[in-house]
């Protein structure tokens, strides 16, 4: 994923240690990616061996601090001139379960209300995390991203919906 | 304490049956989205609920009291129920403030107190600045924002809101529904219909009508909803 890139992105802005790293990676995405400290410290370690940051010294409390290298801004000024390719994105197993239920004779209409049961009740999660959310604007983005993917999937299972009941007619 | 209660109500249109046996209760203090596919009730429902239409049989009450049994439902609707329509219904020929100001007006409020009282509304909704135009001199999202006006304006205990964002672009959009949970979270019972998930999602709770029934499991509860 792009851990690794948004850690440079992170450390394009100045120096710094990695609980910094992961404190301000979750307030910027809304805490939507929870992020472990291990996660962060491995991806150090690799970014360094591909020289894309290195180590500057330590703070008092002998914590490391990196910085990014000119190899590592060249390789984040090329992630964010490239677009997200679809074939990036996992298969999408809703799609599939849907597929299938027509496929094999299963009631979609029931796998299809199940689904937007459970995808509402993550909106108003999601919703409720905006409504509450002190962060920034960049926080707000993600979790804005987030709800539009979910009103997505929403909107196709109501024309999944509309669909199966036209052909069943 | 639930604001409006419907209890097992129909409501035919000769042959149609828009609605086939409903019951919803919405209590102070909560938002609830009705969903559903074009013609499946929800407008109906909506206006059932706000006493704008009787039902053919069932059971509209609103705050206790049982619709088909009061003398002056004109009274209720009008002290008690602020509504959106689906096409806003701002009558063109009187100003935003004016057109706020009309149903205190009705309700025999004076002039010179309805006016700083659609003033603040318009304010709180953020249009205070296009208080004297006319409809037809405002955009589509500050019409909408009158029409919401109107219906907040002297402290409804109901409101209905038929597609209250119309075809708002969605940042002014979740202003509205902003607006409409701050309402509610005052203490204000929110009907809300929306085709569209992402103001759904605001509510405490989301129903599915599907021809004039609501949707089986259909009521999608937010657990920890206040
Ligand atoms: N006055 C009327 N006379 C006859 N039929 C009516 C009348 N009002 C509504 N209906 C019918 O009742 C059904 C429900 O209508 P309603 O307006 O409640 O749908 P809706 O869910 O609000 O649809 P939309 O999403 O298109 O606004 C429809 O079949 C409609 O044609
Ligand atoms: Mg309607």
């Amino acid at each position: 994923m792009s851990i690794r890139l948004s850690l440079l992105a992170l450390l394009s802005s100045g120096p710094r240690y990695g609980y910094q790293l992961r404190v301000e990676f979750e307030a910027s995405t809304g805490a939507t990616w929870p992020l472990n400290i291990g996660q962060v410290y491995t991806t150090l370690s690799r970014l360094e061996r591909d020289g894309l940051v290195e180590p500057v010294g330590a703070d008092e409390q002998g914590r490391v601090v990196h910085t990014i290298t000119e190899a590592g801004r060249e390789e984040l000024a090329r992630w964010f001139s490239t677009p997200v390719a679809q074939t990036d994105r996992p298969r999408d197993e809703l799609a599939i379960k849907v597929a299938m239920a027509v496929a094999g004779g299963v009631d979609v209409a029931e796998v299809i209300h199940t689904q937007r049961m459970a995808t509402m009740r993550a909106l108003q999660e999601l919703t409720r995390a905006k409504r509450s959310a002190a962060g920034g604007l960049a926080q707000r983005l993600v979790l804005d991203s987030l709800i539009f993917k979910a009103e997505a999937e929403q909107r196709w299972l109501d024309h999944c919906e509309a669909v199966s009941k036209e052909k069943n007619r | 304490m639930s604001v409006v209660e419907l209890r097992d109500v129909t409501r035919e249109h000769g042959q149609v049956h828009a609605l086939r046996g409903v019951s919803l209760e919405v209590s102070a203090g909560e938002l609830v989205a009705v969903m559903g596919p074009s013609g499946s009730g929800k407008s109906t429902l909506l206006n059932l609920a706000g006493g704008l239409d009787r039902p053919t049989s069932g059971v509209v009450t609103i705050e206790g009291e049982d619709l088909s049994r009061v003398k002056d439902v004109a009274a209720i609707r009008r002290n008690r129920v602020g509504y959106v329509f689906q096409d806003l219904n701002l009558i063109p020929s009187l100003t935003a403030a004016e057109n706020v100001m009309l149903p205190r007006e009705l309700d025999g409020v004076r002039a010179g107190r309805a006016r700083p009282e659609a003033l603040a509304v318009l304010a709180e909704v953020g249009v205070e600045e296009i208080a004297d135009r006319f409809p037809e001199e405002l955009s589509g999202g500050q019409r909408q924002r009158v029409a919401i006006a109107r219906a907040l304006v002297g402290e409804r205990r109901l409101l209905l809101a038929d597609e209250p964002t119309g075809a708002l672009d969605t940042a002014t959009g979740d202003e509205i529904l902003e607006l409409l949970r701050a309402r509610c979270d005052a203490g204000a019972a929110v009907l809300l219909v929306t085709h569209e998930p992402r103001y759904a999602a605001w509510a405490d709770r989301v129903i599915y009508l599907r021809d004039g029934l609501i949707a089986e499991t259909g009521a999608v509860r937010l657990e920890s909803a206040r």
